[in-house]
């Protein structure tokens, strides 16, 4: 008879399955031995235990060994190594799940079987699980199929633009986690199967509206992949909720010959069309004919684009999807949203401009033909292969620096790019090409182009367009490998385009780039406060724009639409290089192609924001005072002894923040006290003596310093950062409070600790403070906090003895009390603006602070001119801005 | 180097391993099972024991005891790892080594743990600290080094593939269960075989 042999880390464990097993084997004992745990307690293998039980529970026949996992498995198979040769030939070390392969395997011996029959039926120790869950889910009155057929179904694509990269890809990631092996095929074009783990795969399979696509699935999770994916196809993979009952869902068997077809919906309802989804309208006067191919009569038109009221997301939501063909099947709209909202791409010639409502992200006007970013030209070195490890390292990290890039990006688009990065088909066909001797270049290119041209090759337009997702993912990765710079801007104008890297913001010439339009972002990210930081008029989350190579549409003629367009988040808007362009970064209006009396109107905005500049630039070295006579001073945040200077050409009262992060970022070694000493210094030399606020370090995960390396936290910005960071990192904290004493012995200093929580925080920092000037504190040296959590601005009078200033963060406030990440485009509404809640948080911390400690405000939203009245109402008395808007603001004080 | 030295060096890692233990069972419980540490501390103190109780006459004999006392005792996936490395060398030891003799022998070490693991450079495990250090032991011989400085560049290079392995993914183990999160931490097992390395370099070689 077969012996066994239990091989788990818990002896425990070992002796119960055991003692499980046998209850199946009563009346014929089989030899069971375990070889368990380092003892009774201590979890662990011994290889050498293992060799000992095989020798035991060998009776001639032979020994199956089941494991549980790691070292289990290693151990057991050092344990043949201690063997001698005829004992280890009769011994098979089995894969089985534990429990269930024990004790299909004590049953098989028990009866006589061979040692590789026992293994077998080990292996096959999961079925009667994986058939009972498979059968749960079969319809009931369905026994037949219960156990004969592998889980399947059949769905049918509901989206309008058949299962494209987006949807696609939330397929493929949703079913991702299951453990199961999934495979789909299209039963509409009788194509091949092919595995749902990969995006391009996926892709290729042509699926359009309509398409009956056959998905079977084997392993553990495999009914419940099929089912999410039964849901999934329900929802249309996200993009417009449809009926269930309208689905297939069954086995192969049920449906076939089923007279369905018309029952099927052949409409869908557009999804809610995303914040700052374009809305294009008929800006020609007068009136355009309208396209007689729709169900709806021809709207009024709006006269004056500027007036023209903006699609909300919420008409657009009731909106019937623009398709031509649908249109006559959809709900009827309301008149006046016809226009707006169903454009005809056939008929492009009916479209005169196009009108976008962004958010208003930096202030000014701005004129000028339509630019965009050119990719650098990537050219693959003719160079040999280092051997494909070293190649296939390569290509890793160009793929994780990419994943970095795009993971900062947020939206259905980018996550379609993400995926890509981690497609099977398109890595394996990379690797091979590694292993075939191919750089990771060469390798990468040439993957990327064949799944590219997969895409070319495809029949439907709107498929073959997603080729573009492929190439941009490829030009990303392979800019990573190469070290090419991203992009440039050619040529004077309005530049239009996806997002920006903070990088590509800090390389824009402001007397170039008048003004930028940004299909994503936020007004908090980081692009849009280096935009108000530079001056560059900009409108973020404007939608999916996409400026093309092309002849630019001069006047009023027409504009050619991007193949594609219409849908909902379908794919961007084209417009051609050189198209005529305005935009108010104020207002977050755009309008590319506009007619005389619109581009007369923003020529006047031009002509009255100028007068305005004018008039502040002239008196900003004057004090701000307010009309009830306060004098409110307006500082500058400054990150670089050069904005130091900027700062004080602009009038700046003082430097209300100085972000000392840039002395200590991109280097091998921190700088010591001398090096930072000098630079406060230059800093404070820069703003003639006037008083600097030196905030103490504010690096955490979200900014690593190469020479602190910090665990990978899960949410940086919940991590340990700012004066969390320096209660950690004492040494260089100290060296840090050091250079700012120093300084402050010669020149009005306020030091300032970034990221507070807790009292016992500033406490710990003051203290510090104390030892570093040895109880001789400077004169001129204020202390203070930033308020950025609400758990400080709650408890905010607590802080009050132990600070002289408050300076609230408006951008991390607002982002942790309304859980809202900024940078993220679908949060616009949340993380723009002054909302209530922060503006209660402010009220209280202004309260609280009283006469006893000053309250400032160095976000954001002190640039703000619509909220500076109401932050001075509240009691604010100091603001700090980027050092251009310094003017502005003195200004917006005055008339506030 | 005879018997004699290559116990000390034995003993050498030993005592190293105790004086990190908590080092690497922190490593271990950022990205594994947390018991590293412990697991290599308690193998190496019973082969310290073993080899007091009953002192190896032949470097054969000596790995052979460091092997199968370390896949008996250790209890986690280094036991076996580390014990099939120790095995091979001893499979492979000539009864006095010199440098090349050395590296002959740990290269045989490595490949036993690469066919034991079947872990490729790159998955984040001990091989990515085992592998340069064989490889840098090769150079520095072939470029006419003495052992002792030999030696000391293995240990170099280990220490360098253990740096390598933080930004790494693990591919292997129970660490790989946490995919993204395992970066960002140096490997344990790549940790305890720069020690292993270190522990050579002070006490081989002359």
């Amino acid at each position: 008879m077969v012996g066994l042999v239990v091989v788990c880390h818990s002896r425990a464990l070992a002796r119960a399955a055991a003692a499980l097993a046998s209850e199946m084997t009563q009346g014929r004992p089989v030899a069971v031995e375990i070889a368990a745990g380092l003892d009774e307690t201590t979890f662990g293998t011994d290889a050498v235990e293992i060799s000992e039980a095989v020798v035991a529970a060998d009776s001639g026949d032979g020994v199956v060994v089941l494991m549980d996992l790691g070292s289990a498995v290693l151990s057991a198979e050092t344990a043949l190594e201690l063997l001698d040769d005829d004992q280890r030939a009769r011994v098979v070390l089995c894969p089985a799940p534990l429990v269930e392969g024990l004790v299909a395997a004590a049953v098989t011996a028990a009866g006589g079987a061979p040692r590789d029959e026992v293994a077998a039926e080990a292996m096959a120790g999961l079925a009667g699980k994986q058939s009972h869950f498979g059968a749960l889910s079969e319809e009931p009155g369905d026994p037949v199929s219960r156990t004969e057929e592998a889980p399947s179904a059949v769905v049918r694509v509901l989206n309008p633009h058949g299962l494209h990269a987006r949807p696609a890809a939330r397929l493929v990631s949703e079913l991702r986690p299951f453990d199961a092996r999934v495979e789909l095929r299209n039963e509409s074009t009788d194509s091949a199967w092919v595995p749902a783990s990969s995006l391009t795969r996926v892709a290729t399979l042509g699926a359009l509206k309509g398409h009956e696509l056959a998905v079977r699935a084997s392993g553990p999770q495999a009914q419940q992949a099929i089912d999410r994916l039964v849901t999934l196809a329900a929802e249309s993979f996200g993009e417009s909720p449809v009926d269930h009952a309208e689905l297939i869902k069954s086995g192969p068997a049920l449906h076939r010959g089923s007279p369905a077809t018309d029952h099927y919906p052949r409409s869908e309802r557009s999804s809610p069309a995303p914040c700052g989804q374009p809305g294009i309208v008929d800006n020609s006067d007068p009136p355009s004919p309208q396209p007689t191919d729709t169900a709806d009569p021809p709207s009024p038109q709006p006269t004056d684009t500027a007036a023209a009221p903006s699609p909300q997301p919420t008409d657009a939501a009731a909106a019937p999807s623009p398709r031509p063909t649908d249109a006559a099947a959809a709900p009827s709209p309301r008149p006046d949203q016809a226009a707006a909202l169903s454009p005809q791409p056939t008929d492009a010639a009916t479209v005169y401009g196009l009108t976008w409502q962004g958010t208003a992200s930096s202030p000014g006007i701005a004129i000028g033909p339509a630019v965009r970013l050119h990719e650098t030209v990537l050219e693959i070195p003719a160079e040999e292969s280092r051997g494909s490890e070293a190649e296939r390292d390569r290509l890793g990290d160009a793929l994780a620096t990419a994943r970095r890039e795009i993971g900062r990006l947020s939206g259905d688009i980018f996550e379609a790019h993400l995926v890509l990065l981690d497609d099977d088909d398109l890595l394996g066909d990379a690797r091979a090409r590694i292993d075939g001797g191919a750089t990771a270049p060469q390798a990468w290119r040439d993957a990327t182009d064949r799944v590219a041209a997969e895409f070319d090759a495809l029949p439907d337009p709107y498929l073959r367009a997603r080729a573009a997702d492929v190439r941009a993912v490829a030009a990303q990765v392979l800019r990573a490998l190469l070290g090419v710079a991203a992009a440039t801007v050619d040529g004077e104008g309005i530049l239009f385009a996806a997002d920006l890297t903070p990088a590509e913001v800090a390389g824009l010439d402001p007397t170039r780039t008048k003004g930028v339009v940004l299909s994503g972002g936020s007004p908090t990210s980081h692009a849009a406060i280096l935009l108000r930081t530079k001056g560059i008029p900009a409108v973020v989350g404007a939608g999916p724009i996409e400026v093309t190579e092309g002849t630019p549409a001069v006047g009023a003629g027409p504009i050619e639409i991007a193949e594609g367009t219409p849908a909902a988040g379908a794919g961007p808007i084209g417009i051609a290089e050189g198209t005529p362009a305005v935009m108010d970064g104020s207002t977050g209006e755009v309008v590319a192609d506009p007619d005389p009396k619109t581009l007369a109107d923003f020529q006047a905005r031009v002509e009255r924001q100028r007068t305005r500049r004018d008039e502040a630039h002239k008196r900003a070295t004057e004090p701000a005072v307010t009309r009830a006579g306060v004098t409110i001073k307006v500082g500058a945040n400054v990150g670089s002894v050069a904005e130091a200077r900027a700062a004080a050409e602009h009038g700046a009262d003082l430097a209300g923040l100085v972000r000392t992060e840039f002395l200590f970022l991109d280097r091998d070694t921190a700088p010591d006290a001398d090096e930072q000493e000098a630079v406060y210094r230059r800093i404070a030399e820069a703003l003639g003596g006037r008083r600097i606020t030196l905030r103490t370090l504010d690096a955490g995960s979200d900014k690593p310093l190469p020479y602190l390396p910090a665990p990978v936290e899960a949410n940086p910005f919940l991590g340990v950062r700012g004066i969390r960071h320096s209660l950690v990192h004492r040494a260089m904290f100290a060296e840090q409070l050091r250079a700012i004493v120093r300084v402050a012995r010669e020149t009005p200093v306020s030091v300032m600790f970034p990221m507070v929580t807790t009292v016992g925080e500033v406490f710990e920092a003051r203290r510090m403070l104390d030892e570093t000037t040895g109880g001789n504190t400077p004169a001129g040296m204020r202390v203070g906090m930033m308020v950025e959590v609400p758990a400080a601005a709650i408890r905010a009078a607590a802080f009050v003895p132990y600070v002289d200033f408050f300076s609230v963060g408006t951008n991390d406030l607002t982002q942790y009390t309304l859980a809202a990440e900024r940078g993220n485009a679908d949060l616009l509404s949340l993380a723009s603006g002054l909302d209530p809640a922060v503006a209660e948080l402010i009220d209280g911390v202004c309260r609280a602070a009283g006469d006893r400690v000053l309250v400032a405000v160095c976000g954001e939203l002190a640039a703000d001119e619509t909220v500076v009245p109401r932050l001075l109402a509240s009691g604010v008395r100091e603001l700090s801005v980027a050092p251009s808007l310094v003017p502005l603001v003195k200004q917006a004080v005055r008339q506030g | 180097m005879d018997t004699k030295d290559l116990t000390a060096w034995i003993r050498e890692f030993a005592g190293l391993v105790a004086q990190h233990k908590d080092e690497l069972t922190a490593l271990d419980s950022a990205i594994g099972d947390g018991d590293h540490g412990v697991n290599m501390d308690r193998g190496l103190t019973a082969v310290v024991a073993a080899l007091e109780a009953e002192p190896p006459d032949s470097p054969s004999a000596l790995f052979k005891k460091v092997g199968m006392t370390l896949i008996s005792k250790v209890g986690g996936a280094s036991g076996p790892l580390y014990g099939t490395a120790f095995l091979r060398m001893a499979a492979a030891a000539d009864s006095v080594l010199d440098g090349a003799g050395f590296a002959k022998v740990l290269r045989s070490g490595l490949d036993g743990v690469v066919a034991r693991g079947k872990a490729q450079p790159g998955d984040k495990t001990m091989v990515d600290a085992l592998g340069p250090a064989v490889d840098a032991l090769d150079a520095a011989l072939a470029s006419g080094a003495g052992t002792k400085a030999a030696l000391q560049a293995a240990a170099d290079a280990a220490e360098q593939g253990r740096e390598a392995t933080i930004p790494l993914v693990a591919r292997k183990g129970r660490a790989s269960y946490l995919g993204e999160r395992s970066a960002g931490h140096p490997d344990p097992g790549a940790t305890s075989v720069t020690l292993l390395m270190q522990a050579a370099a002070s006490t081989l070689g002359s």
